[in-house]
């Protein structure tokens, strides 16, 4: 049997601010196959966008291990690029550089990770083909819609062919329409491409949309609550949240979090 | 049409301002018949300046050559010394210090000893020019790379970027704004730099001519190589005004 695309074990991440510690993760413990669409939901503050920078080497964890295709990485140091150049990270806000057009900033992991030939030219046209950026390639990001720009920090992520999505909540700052259709547009990418996405939101609609699994995670400390598999077939298209089952879903998961929400209140 | 008539109100702004100033310093010169060795009118002035052309001319090229030899390495120091500063904590406990000191003592009280050390030629002006234009360079330079947001350099992590890269990519371009906010500033510093050296010693330079002509009571060649002086300043500044807009292109 092959290990696991993405394998968290007992990962603790501890932050030591002025005035107090904060246990941002505590004991987390998580399996993503090759292929898998996985998201992490759960209130802020619960660690999940610790989790992923975690992964991705740009936040070291205190203790536990985190293991890429079986094998552990080296969390104590800087990824090398090797590790790094296998993984692609979609932030929140789009994230692109101001100083460079839509098409040199979606080269730019090319460019850094040192390789741009003619091959990876053609197949970044391509993706902003795919995405539909093919009138804004020479754009700067000021004259470009959010929805563009966002569809433009994916593509960057996906530039130097990565097996590994991580995606820090990417559409939430865009409104409802937008973000269903892009939601849509992930959903072809991933199919098309195959890799593995772990996909960061607090939108339970999305979650269940997307996933094949949903981790639920609660605050203080930041933990693993449950873990929720979406058994809804695919291909899926929009019309699949009317159905009974995903509201289904959508309650069942909703209730989970809701009562984290209270608790947190109280 | 909006559009033109604004340019053409950016340009009529500053010249009716000229007008005016001039224009109300000259009537009061004039109409109260005030003696030229105590406040010369401007057109005095701009008829000496004109008239004794030659004769400035290679003190003008004197201190337009140290301002700008000044300058042209205090910017590359300002900038290097930042980036070590930011990047280390040690390094910053040891240069900081010395760095502020050097901002807090008056270039005055520096320029004689300086002298003593190296001599009345036009290198100590330089190194004079240099220690006082460095700093706001150094300073606004640090801002803008501590104010890089965190998400950017999450994204030069995310790829694996070398500091370096990170540096050309990412950290001056967002902090250029305020790299070019002291770089302007230092060309300013420069020119009064170069003034307060030449003031201080040697018989070369527009400063030196100040204090010459300005003990004969020569208040009319006085005033125009202050003038002078105000030109060289003006000239750095719209120099780094038009290198900022082709340099910082995406915020223009």
């Amino acid at each position: 049997m092959p290990a696991p695309k993405i394998e968290f074990r007992n990962v603790t991440k501890i932050f030591h601010t002025r005035s107090q510690t904060i246990v941002a993760v505590q004991d987390y413990s998580m399996q993503v196959e090759t292929g898998d669409f996985v998201s992490i939901i759960g209130p802020s503050g619960c660690g999940k966008s610790t989790l992923i920078r975690m992964l991705d080497g740009i936040i070291q964890p205190t203790s536990g291990e985190i293991l890429i295709d079986g094998q552990k990485l080296d969390t104590s140091r800087r990824l090398p690029r090797d590790i790094l150049r296998r993984m692609g990270f979609i932030f929140q806000k789009p994230n692109l550089l101001p100083w460079y057009t839509i098409r040199q900033n979606i080269a730019l992991p090319n460019k850094i990770m040192g390789k741009l030939t003619k091959e990876d030219e053609a197949y970044m046209d391509s993706l902003i083909d795919m995405v539909g950026l093919t009138h804004y390639r020479d754009a700067y990001p000021v004259e470009v819609s959010g929805g563009a720009l966002q569809r433009a920090g994916v593509v960057r992520a996906m530039v130097h062919k990565p097996e590994i999505l991580l995606m820090d909540e990417p559409f939430g700052a865009l409104d409802e329409m937008m973000r269903e259709q892009l939601d849509i547009e992930l959903l072809d990418i991933w199919k098309n491409l195959g890799i593995t996405i772990v996909f960061i939101t607090h939108n339970v609609e999305e979650a269940v949309l997307l996933s094949s699994s949903i981790y639920v995670m609660g605050t203080q400390p930041g933990r693993l609550l449950e873990r929720v598999e979406i058994g809804l077939p695919r291909p899926r298209e929009l019309g699949v949240i009317t159905t009974e089952r995903f509201a289904a879903y959508e309650r069942k998961l909703t209730g989970l979090i809701g009562k984290l929400e209270l608790k947190n209140i109280k | 049409m909006r559009k033109a008539s604004r340019v053409l109100m950016s340009i009529l702004a500053p010249v009716l301002m000229f007008t005016l100033l001039f224009g109300l310093w000259e009537f009061i010169c004039v109409s109260n018949n005030i003696p030229k060795w105590l406040l010369p009118s401007p057109s005095a002035i701009f008829s000496s300046m004109a008239a004794n052309f030659t004769d400035f001319f290679p003190h003008i090229m004197i201190s337009f050559g140290t301002v700008l030899a000044g300058f042209l390495l205090a910017v590359p120091i300002g900038i290097v010394l930042a980036t070590l500063i930011t990047s280390s904590k040690t390094l910053s406990a040891a240069l900081s210090p010395y760095i502020i000191v050097l901002v807090t003592t008056p270039l005055v009280t520096l320029l004689p000893l300086l002298m003593l050390f190296l001599g009345y030629g036009q290198k100590v002006r330089i190194i004079g020019v240099v220690i006082q234009a460095f700093a706001i360079v150094n300073m606004n330079t640090c801002t803008g790379i501590l104010n890089v947001p965190v998400i950017r350099q999450e994204l030069m992590q995310s790829v694996g970027a070398t500091k370096l890269q990170s540096l050309r990519h990412v950290i001056y371009p967002t902090a250029a704004l305020d790299i070019f906010t002291g770089v302007r500033l230092s060309a300013i510093f420069a020119t009064t730099a170069c003034v307060a050296a030449e003031y201080v010693g040697g018989n070369e330079g527009l400063g030196s001519l100040i204090i010459k002509y300005a003990q004969y009571l020569k208040t009319t060649e006085s005033f125009a190589c202050i003038f002078f002086v105000t030109i060289i300043g003006l000239f750095m500044y719209g120099l780094v005004s038009f290198l900022q807009k082709k340099v910082v292109y995406w915020r223009t």
